[in-house]
């Protein structure tokens, strides 16, 4: 065990309406999808037509630029739908669930052998199976390449972000497939597994010893949790090498997929936010439809997003006027957030004191709270009891919602940034540098590094309202697309 | 369709207000009779109302504050010293006359000398402000609004009122349009206002008959600052230095000595600091830095000791001139700073180091605070150039 790494820049935001420790079983939702916009730079060949009939790890699509990732149904059924956007982009392929179809094929792997297979064996076995896309590769986040010598592999078993479910929950009771999805990926790499934990989580202690598993012990606030962040302060990437990481659920998929054959692509997600009547957790299956989930815990008829992820970097399901109005959860999501949409005016928003209004910056009096905020959520993760009323600057709640609180300006403030950015990277110059599109520059400062969820915090904190995230992604795709 | 979804808000929130804007915003919109004057119009819409939008792409919540807010912080924190400053220059017309005004009069006397060029200001500024705004197709940005309420505060207060709008129109149009607008200019466009009246009148902008104002409007009666005093005594060595100078320590650290508006007052000056530091709008990092620079330098030039100004306390540097106007509210202004943290210390410290240097070396001008913060301006994009380069170089080591 390591020692303990001390994250000092970065910032908890308090947000609403977390989901308490309570479990509800959603695997007889009926619908399911696979999305393409969920994994980076896909480029989709399709492999059903509607109607098709497919077993749980059946493909659906594949990359066309990248043969080892096929996107597999979660799910033994029917092709409902193809469903196409402008240009007729493929926006996802839903699977009905049939019981009458047999559940699909079976990987014929027992626990003996799995310390016997060989480098390829286990290649193939996750190709095959789709457990492939469940890894992502640094730079650039997109699915791992077949040609690619990961120099090391991060999971990070704790997330900080807001509302983030607890790990040790959600993999409760599904330790041992963790584990052993552990020694897969293991497997995979020449270098070290990284284990990236906060204080005294108990996962970490199932996690056995071996000299190429580390565990870290992160302490600080949101990103810590973030892999990103875990890479940057254990073995930093440099232009040319490659790192992988995967969630602690995919890994317990994996480590299931190894133990039994059987694909199993179960999660356990957080259903949460300011809008949810009662959040809490609900067993799914990658990719479910949540149309039930939604219409018993979102109020009727009131004007709220729902994200699949956290709110800084999460991406919008369910949007109205589209072809998917279903609430299909992401890929790589385990957090479902739902928060009021804030399209009013606010007559002198820019003049008001703010008592309510959650701010990073002392402009507001709630920015002096900083500590309060810090306070309330160690004893938040101690026991997930909302924190007491004690005395404070500001009220208790904070109104949330996804108002942009003014408009796009250049960027004039600095070193604000580098509060919440745990990197040693000059982010207002590495984001500069995206937007005038110089390359060298680029990777003279690190781009290769981070990711946009990396950057979310100082997009949420941002006065200018820079799209930064969209930026840095806009950037990395470039790169990739250039071959650099 | 399931019964939970969507309902769209009907948009406004009934203010009687938001009700006028909403129906008198056609006229201004593209096809509207007064399509021309669109970014005026949508710049007061967004000082009455903060627009509906929402986030598309990226961060789903976005923090509360602005820049509007971040810049009104900024004119807040310059209200103790406009204040104190209006009342000076009635209090500095009082002492100079003799004529006994009350310290409400001496305020309002100050304030009627001074509303004139704070309306210039703004109205010449942000004319041209809402003219390129609208030219370019964007929002009117609010970087004015601090840079038109300092522009008053730091010349004479007999410039005459064709100067100052000449002055606002040169700095905005070539410091600061040129470059692109707010956030793209590399000069700090009030000071290029001031240098621009200091090279191109000097007579007015300098010597002893221009700070205090007269009864007349642009008028100006006798009255010199303290580093004017120091610039012409001829007495020897720094004790009559110190002898000959009309203000105690005292009148120059409260502020009710001649000067420019803003920066008489360090007692004024300190208050706005202090709600620089507290909101966190400004570096501190700069303003240490710029302070800390000044004073080393000082006690180096004390060490030296080779003429009366060189052996003046460090500390008099402070209390004189511009100097804590400069490195409170000029040297701070972010985007002509440098950006990175180590490169804030470097640029405050030689800003300091400098502005004491030019008043101390330099017989033609007596502040030379104008000329160290745009001296650096102009460095601080090398200084940033070399911080990060230590960067890059630490990550190319990496790599081996």
């Amino acid at each position: 065990m390591s020692g303990i790494v001390k994250i000092r820049k970065g910032l908890d935001i308090p947000l609403g309406g977390a989901a308490q420790e309570l479990t509800v079983d959603a695997r007889s939702v009926a619908e399911y999808a696979v999305k393409p916009m969920d994994y980076v730079g896909v480029v989709p060949r399709l492999l059903v037509a509607e109607g098709d009939i497919v077993g749980a790890g059946t493909p659906l699509f594949e990359d066309k630029n990248n043969e080892w990732a096929r996107f597999v149904s979660p799910v033994a059924g029917r092709v409902k739908a193809v469903v196409r956007g402008e240009r007729r982009a493929l926006l996802a392929v839903v699977v009905e669930r049939d019981e009458s179809v047999p559940v699909g094929r079976n990987f014929e792997r027992d626990t003996v052998a799995l310390d016997e297979l060989s480098r390829e064996e286990i290649q193939r076995v996750l190709v095959e199976s789709g457990c492939w896309t469940m890894m992502r590769r640094r730079p650039f986040g997109t699915v791992p390449l077949p040609n690619d010598h990961p120099k090391a592999i991060f999971v990070s078993c704790f997330d900080t972000a807001p509302l983030a479910p607890d790990y040790d929950y959600v993999v409760q009771g599904r330790e041992e497939d963790f584990v052993a999805g552990l020694r897969v990926l293991l497997r995979l790499t020449d270098g070290k597994l990284h284990l990236g934990f906060h204080k005294g989580q108990h996962l970490s202690e199932r996690v056995p010893e071996d000299c190429r598993i580390e565990k870290h012990v992160f302490d600080g606030p949101h990103p810590a949790g973030n892999v990103g962040t875990q890479i940057a302060a254990i073995d930093p990437i440099n232009k040319g090498e490659v790192v992988w990481s995967a969630r602690p659920q995919e890994v317990a998929v994996i480590g299931h997929l190894f133990l039994t054959g059987e694909y199993l692509p179960e999660k356990v997600v957080a259903f949460a936010g300011p809008c949810v009547a009662s959040p809490r957790y609900y067993r799914i299956l990658a990719g479910a439809g949540l149309d039930i989930v939604c219409s018993e815990q979102l109020a009727m008829s009131s004007n709220y997003r729902i994200i699949s992820g956290n709110v800084l970097s999460g991406s919008r399901i369910a949007v109205p006027d589209t072809p998917l109005v279903t609430p299909f959860i992401g890929a790589a999501d385990d957090l479902v957030t739902v928060i009021p949409e804030g399209d009013y005016y606010e007559f002198m928003g820019w003049l008001m004191p703010g008592l309510n209004k959650f701010s990073f910056h002392r402009t507001f009096f709630s920015g002096f709270d900083k500590k309060e905020i810090r306070r309330q959520r160690r004893r938040h993760r101690r026991s997930v009891r909302e924190a007491s009323r004690s005395f404070r600057l500001v009220p208790n709640t904070y109104s949330f919602d996804t108002q942009m609180h003014g408009q796009q300006r250049p960027l004039v403030l600095t070193g604000e940034f580098e509060q919440v950015f745990p990197f040693r990277i000059y982010p207002l110059q590495l984001i500069k540098a995206a937007v005038v599109g110089d390359i060298e520059l680029m990777e003279d400062l690190g781009i290769y590094e981070v990711e946009p969820e990396d950057f979310a915090l100082c997009e949420f904190i941002d006065p200018s309202k820079t799209e930064i995230q969209h930026i840095i992604r806009e950037a990395l795709e470039t790169l990739r697309k250039e071959g650099v | 369709m399931s019964d939970w979804r969507y309902v769209k808000n009907d948009g406004g929130n009934g203010h009687p207000l938001r009700r006028f804007v909403d129906r008198i915003k056609p006229t201004f919109s593209e096809g509207g009779r007064l399509s021309r004057l669109h970014s005026t119009f949508e710049g007061f819409e967004t000082f009455l109302f903060t627009p509906k939008e929402v986030t598309r792409q990226g961060a789903h919540i976005r923090d509360a504050a602005d820049l509007k807010r971040s810049m009104i912080t900024v004119v807040v924190a310059l209200m103790p010293a406009l204040l104190f400053g209006m009342w000076n220059v009635g209090h500095q017309y009082a002492l100079a006359t003799g004529e006994h005004l009350g310290w409400m009069g001496e305020w309002w006397f100050g304030f009627i000398r001074l509303l004139p060029m704070i309306v210039v200001s703004y109205a010449v500024g942000l004319g041209i402000e809402f003219a390129f705004a609208q030219i370019r197709h964007h929002d009117v940005y609010e970087g004015f609004l601090v840079t038109g309420i300092i522009i008053p505060m730091i010349v004479p207060i007999s410039t005459p009122l064709w100067q100052l709008a000449l002055a606002v129109a040169f700095a905005v149009v070539i410091a600061k349009e040129m470059f692109g607008g707010t956030g793209m200019n590399f000069l700090n466009p009030a000071l290029v206002a001031r240098a621009f009246l200091f090279f191109s009148y000097p007579t007015h902008m300098s010597g002893d008959n221009v700070w205090v104002s007269a009864k007349h409007f642009g008028d100006a009666l006798s009255g010199a600052t303290p580093l004017g005093e120091i610039m012409t005594s001829t007495a020897p060595g720094v004790d009559g230095l110190l002898q000959n100078m009309s203000y105690s320590m005292m009148d120059m650290f409260v502020g009710v000595i001649p000067g420019s508006v803003g920066e008489t007052s360090v007692v004024a000056i300190l208050l706005g600091a202090a709600i620089l530091l507290v909101t966190g709008i400004a570096s501190w990092r700069i303003m240490f830095s710029v302070v800390l620079g000044g004073g080393l330098m000082g006690l180096l030039f004390n060490a030296i000791g080779a003429n009366a100004y060189m052996q003046l306390p460090f500390y008099y540097h402070y209390l004189m001139g511009g100097f804590m106007f400069g490195a409170v509210f000029m040297a701070t202004d972010p985007v002509t700073s440098a950006q990175t943290n180590c490169g804030k210390w470097i640029y405050g410290l030689l800003i300091g180091a400098f502005a004491v240097m030019l008043r101390v070396f330099n017989p033609a001008y007596p502040e030379g605070m104008m000329l160290a913060i745009l001296l650096m301006n102009c460095f601080a994009p090398l200084i940033d150039h070399c911080v990060v380069a230590a960067n890059i170089s630490y990550r190319k080591k990496r790599m081996k």
